[in-house]
């Protein structure tokens, strides 16, 4: 069963006239690395609220369409019967988090679902362990970085071993680094856990190389959807839709117009480097570009 | 900023093993041995039996006096009001007009005071050898229901971090000119309404974050919740539990029950 | 590099911060000893890691901390003897988490805030809120409840409330952080004319696309020293500054470094700019 099934889907949420949603249809794929682009506003957290059941059962609203996670549709069934299936990560770490040590967060998702205290050990091991927090186990929210809090927030999630990892906007309150760091955590974890990961996002920066599939939202309909070379290719149309895209992708667009070409699509510096030499030098000799 | 409420200290005394239930339920008698003896020389036996609580405990003597700042302060003012308020008894050691002081005034004074001291440094003692977690988790286990604990264990972990977010507050008005500590007690309240707003609207967004993050992570999907620490009554326990039973039970049967002046 | 100007007194500066050190109550020494001067109209990043005492300076030259020792000169005259409100009609510091600062029921009674709070006459705090809302664009929410616009907007209103003071500089703390692209664009936007105006602007951030992009000079933080006072181009040549505080330059001007061989200058900040780089050394006419 797909992790991710929506199919014409409208939600307002109460009390709003606006719908957040608005006949929104996309799939997401057992072990893909989807990121979700949009501007504020776009309805890409409203799509994250609905893979697990928040909505429509903890925020309220009127939803039309279907919505299915793993085959179940989310009007259905509660919200705990979701939380084995999928891990949701807000987006500030500190009003996620409200234990006085990491050990204590990880295992109060299992410890909810009755998990026995043998085996709630061993999950807080492992989820430790893959977010790169090994040891952590006494340290106090306190005490931890910025990057880490969103690690232990992420643990916290993976404890209960859901099979798709809901995030959104997880680089909020990180520096370039910080982010970087943690989209290789998630890419581990889709690598060799083979969890599905959806991530919500406003800048594309940095993500076109750890994810699979981009789809990107404006006004909570989908406007494309394709691998992130495809989606990233036109960086005005994203501009304007409020998203930022990756610099790099700006310069391939800008140089093919130039150039009356269509093929230079580079995402990274090297491949970029390599392309613009080429056509400087072929320049400097006095060939034909 | 580490959080003012916590005052525990890892420790490996037998009091730290203690079942906290136990703590509890004992630092209760103790209190209500407190109230009922009235003699000051009693009172300071009590006291003296706290301290040496404290020492098995291992309690630093400046981080204990620093904890209890507030309660030396209040036994200062106790020991030199007391007098004037209660001039009652005999000898009489100073007269002028409505100003009366009398021996049995200075030491009942003297008594409150150290009562004081015994309630509250046997209140530390459960402090600062319990984590919020047991504390919580023995008060659940001893039948408080398990939301009300949740909704303790949150409150006072996010002290201090609503602490700093006031902090923050204050720090974002002073930077629009906006000066606390000037005005009349009326003004300033009124001033303070600007904290107020922020603050509460901050709590609640948290709040409904934080609602959020719990549901998605299964709360209250069972009502037979596992917990990853958790503890049981052992026979030291229960020893304890007598003895601090007995502590009390026999001081107040003797003041009721045989009228002993206590 | 831009030369930095010599023979310049303090006095011509706006802020003068001589070897100022900050040390918080529990000893943890958060500035190490910074000098800087800065003057009228500039345009300042500040950047560093977490840790590196860039908010801990910021919060010194408005008067929230004190330094400890050292001396610090706004507007001529020692800091000391300013209390944290008259330093705020030098300094407008607009803090990062704008939801800090709205309380007000409309977005102009939280403008007026400010300029009130600064004993200003009801006719100049007219008029600076008047300003405030038509720089950053807000005059449609004039009578909006702050709490209920979106982030992009909160900020704006939180931004707003400070220029109403009329403040010489302008401290803005990671302005950026939660906002889209178009509401990025929008707010530098707001941010360039205000420079433009003559105001200093100082931006604490960690997007280097906008350091790049907008700053004029870049105080690089770290360890609670200010180990680099540059402009953007030369922060961004100095790999070992790059390397010991793990500060990445942006994309297009790792690149524009790399295709130096060719002729490219390395002071470029946009993709726009290392386009128009490239095909002038092509030669071409396109």
């Amino acid at each position: 069963m797909r992790p991710l099934e929506l199919r014409d889907v409208t939600f307002t949420y109460a009390g709003e006239q606006r719908p957040a949603l608005d006949g929104l249809t996309l799939e997401v794929e057992k072990g893909e690395f989807v990121t979700l682009l949009g501007e504020n506003g776009s309805g890409k957290s409203t799509v994250c609220m609905l893979t697990n059941g928040l909505i429509p059962n903890a925020l309220r609203g009127q939803l039309a369409g279907s919505a299915k996670v793993f085959g179940f549709e989310v009007r259905e069934h509660s919200v705990a019967e979701f939380a084995t299936r999928v891990g949701m990560v807000f987006q500030e770490p500190e009003s996620q988090l409200f234990c006085m040590s990491v050990e204590e967060e990880v295992s109060f998702g299992p410890e909810n679902l009755a998990v026995p205290r043998e085996q709630l050990r061993e999950r807080i091991e492992w989820a430790l362990e893959l977010v790169g927090l090994k040891g952590y186990n006494d340290c106090s929210p306190f005490s931890l970085s910025g990057g880490e809090t969103e690690r232990v927030a992420i643990a916290a999630a993976l404890s209960m071993r859901p099979e798709m990892l809901v995030l959104d906007e997880p680089g909020y309150a990180l520096d370039p680094v910080g982010r970087q760091d943690l989209y290789r955590v998630l890419r581990d974890l889709r690598d060799r856990q083979g969890m599905t990961i959806l991530l919500a996002e406003r800048d594309a920066e940095e993500l076109s190389s750890f994810s699979d599939r981009m789809i990107l939202m404006r006004s909570g309909r989908v406007v494309k959807s394709g691998t992130p070379k495809e989606v990233l290719k036109d960086a005005e149309s994203l501009r304007s839709m409020g998203v930022l895209p990756p610099q790099l992708s700006e310069v391939s667009v800008l140089l093919n117009r130039r150039l009356g070409r269509s093929d230079l699509d580079f995402s990274t510096v090297a491949e970029a480097e390599n392309a613009i030499s080429g056509i400087l030098s072929s320049k400097r000799r006095g060939g034909r570009a | 900023m580490t959080a003012f409420v916590d005052l525990y200290t890892e420790g490996d005394t037998f009091l730290h093993r203690m079942d906290p239930r136990v703590k509890i339920l004992g630092v209760v008698f103790l209190t209500v041995l407190a109230l009922i003896i009235g003699n000051l020389y009693y009172l300071l036996t009590l006291l003296a039996a706290i301290g040496i609580l404290l020492a098995l405990g291992r309690a630093k003597l400046s981080k204990t006096l620093y904890a209890l700042k507030m309660v030396l302060r209040v036994m200062v003012l106790i020991v030199i009001l007391w007098p004037f308020f209660n001039p009652t008894g005999t000898p009489v050691l100073f007269h002028y007009g409505i100003i009366k002081i009398t021996q049995p005034g200075i030491i009942k004074g003297i008594a409150v005071a150290i009562r004081i001291a015994c309630l509250a440094s046997v209140w530390y003692i459960l402090m600062f050898t319990t984590t919020q977690r047991d504390l919580v988790r023995a008060l659940v286990k001893m039948g408080l229901r398990f939301d009300f604990g949740l909704a303790l264990s949150i409150a006072l972990r996010f002290l201090p971090t609503f602490g700093a977010m006031v902090e923050s507050i204050r720090d974002a008005q002073r930077a629009r000119g906006m000066e606390f500590d000037r005005g009349s007690v009326f003004k300033r309240s009124r001033k303070y309404v600007a904290v107020l707003v922020p603050t509460i609207v901050g709590a609640l967004r948290t709040a409904d974050t934080l609602s959020l993050a719990l549901q998605s992570r299964a709360y209250g999907a069972r009502k037979d919740r596992t917990y990853l620490r958790d503890f049981s009554m052992r026979t030291s326990d229960y020893a304890a539990l007598a003895l601090f039973g007995l502590a009390l039970a026999l001081p107040a049967f003797a003041k009721y029950a045989l009228n002993v002046h206590i | 590099m831009i030369p930095r100007p010599i023979g310049r007194a303090d006095k011509d500066f706006f802020i003068v911060a001589r070897d100022i050190k900050y040390s918080y109550g529990d000893g943890i020494e958060a500035l190490k000893g910074v000098s800087l001067r800065i003057g009228k109209g500039e345009f300042i990043a500040v950047v560093g890691g977490n840790g590196s005492g860039k908010t801990t300076l910021a919060k010194n030259m408005n008067g929230l901390l004190r330094p400890t020792s050292g001396s610090l000169d706004v507007a001529g005259r020692p800091s000391a003897e300013m209390t944290v409100a008259e330093l705020a009609h030098h300094i407008g510091y607009a803090f990062q988490n704008p939801d800090h600062q709205l309380f007000s029921g409309t977005v102009e009674e939280e403008v007026r805030f400010g300029p009130k709070n600064l004993g200003m006459e009801e006719q100049e705090v007219e008029k600076q809120t008047e300003h405030a809302i038509a720089h950053m664009g807000l005059q449609e929410y004039r009578q909006v409840q702050p709490l209920t616009l979106t982030l992009g907007l909160r900020r704006k209103v939180s931004i707003a409330s400070v220029i109403a003071m009329d403040p010489q500089v302008i401290l803005l703390d990671e302005p950026t952080t939660g906002l889209d692209g178009r509401e990025i664009a929008d707010l530098m936007k707001c941010a360039v004319s205000l420079n433009e105006e003559g105001h200093t602007l100082i931006l604490i951030t960690h997007d280097m696309r906008l350091v790049a992009q907008y700053a004029r000079r870049v105080l690089v933080m770290a360890g609670g020293r200010l180990i680099l006072d540059s402009d953007p181009a030369g922060v961004f040549s100095d790999l070992e500054i790059l390397a010991s505080t793990k500060l990445e330059p942006p994309p297009v001007t790792v690149l524009a470094h790399s295709l130096g061989g060719f002729g490219i200058p390395k002071d470029i900040a946009t993709p726009e700019q290392l386009v128009d780089a490239i095909m002038r050394a092509r030669g071409g006419t396109q």
